[in-house]
């Protein structure tokens, strides 16, 4: 069984980035070596991230060879094609099959590229990234602004010429395999441009007099879009604030009245005690958070009751407790009827 | 062997001694004065590796028969200035080669020139062109290749011609 011709030489170790670490990924690679602004993107750049995809991304090779690819974008200026064809030509000086031959429809219509179709008319300046700066005594930010790329669409046919099928076979597998998702990327200046496949046509001449070889066409469209560096604005940001307010005094602006609340604590603070036991003689204890004194205001089925504080003895069945910060008042009570409840009712007064 | 029978018509004006005489006249024009000169390839069909499905060779890899000059009334086409197909990639196509041989000619060398052998023809001392026989010229039936009527008297050859990745005679 043959090997497979793909062999991973080298393991990742660490994951893919995904999500916004990849799209942090891509911005900093539309940003290397160069300002914080993204390279531009015009019809050369395209044309020339296109031929450099044939070139690499649909390399063919058949026999060992390597099928040349005319390197250019053949244009009105014939002596470029010579230019470029000259080391695979014959002795007629004509370029010898096989070869691959890229034509780009000299029409670049408004692009399709979803992503870029609808957007916000008059060029809109948009924010791209905030730079900091120094000028030697303060530090600023400076604002870098872009306007919208402008879809294109740009319609190319990659034209291969040869005498054997086998040539059309290998070349048809490359294309095929490499847009079998439909599209395929040109990284172009760290750019990712979408390239969709279109038709696959033949051309190939078959006259009986005539030489044969084949042509046939792979149509292609680049969903691509321009930016345009001439159309960067970079402006400082704000470095300082200085603020001046007047006020009008010709009114006087009121204050709302304020009800004199008492805290929601203070009240619940108010010492009421529950004794719902059957024994005779019951104790509570409390530790109070404050200085304050504790007003007896009445009871219920009490007898009498005992004063703790700190379980240091204080009193018995006394009307007015001081208490400090942290006190434990411990009461002792002793029922008039033990199989009721008692109660008694002292009034908080914070000091 | 296959029975032959005695062509006499015309005979009254012109026989067999007027038609060899003719046709002597003829070779002494050819290769005495014209002198035309080619090579015949003739493709090994067995010895030639071809694909399976296609019945192609690789470069280079026709496999051909001793190489045998001949005679021949040559004419070249005149070449087409053309784009391969919408590539616009222009180039200026040679023409094809058409070649008047003699049928004595080729029985004398014991050859016979078939559909896809290949014809070298030395344009100068150093410019050598091959073509490829699209043509064989082997039906001579028509009057144009009879001398008056009588019998068929030469072949016509056709060939286009191919590039170097096709066949170059090695």
């Amino acid at each position: 069984m043959a090997l497979p011709s793909k062999i991973k030489k080298n393991l990742p170790l660490t994951s893919p980035k995904t999500l916004l670490g990849r799209r942090q990924e891509l911005l900093e690679k539309i940003n290397k070596d160069g300002t914080y602004l993204p390279k531009s993107l015009l019809h050369a750049d395209l044309d020339r991230g296109f031929l450099d995809f044939v070139k690499n991304d649909l390399r063919t090779v058949v026999e060992g060879k390597l099928v040349p690819t005319v390197d250019i974008l053949i244009t009105t200026q014939n002596w470029t094609q010579f230019t470029e064809t000259w080391n695979f030509q014959n002795i007629d000086k004509n370029a010898e099959p096989p070869f691959i031959a890229t034509v780009r429809n000299p029409e670049v219509k408004f692009g399709t590229n979803p992503a870029l179709i609808y957007n916000i008319p008059n060029r809109k300046q948009y924010f791209y990234a905030q730079v900091p700066t120094w000028d030697g005594q303060r530090a600023g930010m400076d604002i870098y602004k872009i306007p919208q790329p402008v879809p294109v669409d740009i319609t190319y046919s990659i034209k291969i010429i040869c005498n054997r099928m086998r040539e059309l076979n290998e070349f048809n597998r490359i294309v095929l395999e490499k847009f079998a998702s439909r599209q395929a990327y040109a990284n172009i200046k760290g750019h990712y441009i979408p390239i969709i496949m279109n038709e696959i046509s033949d051309e190939s001449v078959m006259d009986l007099e005539k030489r044969k070889y084949y042509i046939q066409t792979y149509g292609f469209t680049m969903l691509g879009f321009l930016i345009d560096e001439n159309e960067f604005t970079v402006s400082p940001a704000v470095s300082r604030i200085f603020q001046v307010v007047e006020p009008d005094l010709k009114y006087k602006r009121t204050r709302e009245k304020k009800e004199n609340i008492i805290p929601e604590e203070k009240i619940i603070n108010n010492l009421t005690s529950v004794y719902s036991y059957s024994t005779i003689s019951i104790e509570v204890s409390k530790t109070f958070e404050y200085i304050c004194n504790l007003n007896y205001l009445n009871d219920v089925n009490v007898g009498d009751y005992d004063v703790f504080i700190n379980n240091l003895y204080y009193g018995n069945t006394l009307q007015t407790i001081q208490v400090n910060t942290n006190d434990v008042v411990k009461i002792i009570v002793n029922k008039i009827d033990p199989a009721s409840i008692s109660e008694i009712t002292f009034d908080v007064q914070f000091i | 062997m296959n029975n032959k029978v005695p062509i006499t018509r015309l005979g009254k004006f012109f026989g067999d001694t007027d038609y060899n005489l003719d046709i002597q006249l003829g070779e002494e024009w050819l290769y005495g004065d014209m002198n035309f000169t080619l090579v015949l390839y003739r493709v090994d069909r067995i010895k030639t590796k071809t694909d399976d499905v296609y019945g192609e060779t690789v470069t280079d890899g026709i496999k051909f028969l001793p190489p045998v000059e001949f005679k021949g009334y040559v004419q070249i086409m005149a070449p087409e200035n053309k784009a391969l197909g919408n590539s616009k990639v222009e180039q200026m196509e040679p023409g094809n080669l058409k070649v008047s041989v003699y049928q004595r000619h080729l029985d004398e060398l014991e050859i016979d020139i078939q559909f896809g052998d290949y014809i070298k023809y030395y344009e100068t001392e150093d410019r050598v062109r091959f073509y490829t026989v699209n043509n064989d010229g082997r039906v001579v039936s028509d009057n144009k290749h009879n001398y008056a009527g009588t019998r068929p008297y030469y072949r016509t050859i056709m060939a286009s011609y191919v590039t170097n990745n096709e066949f170059r005679g090695l």
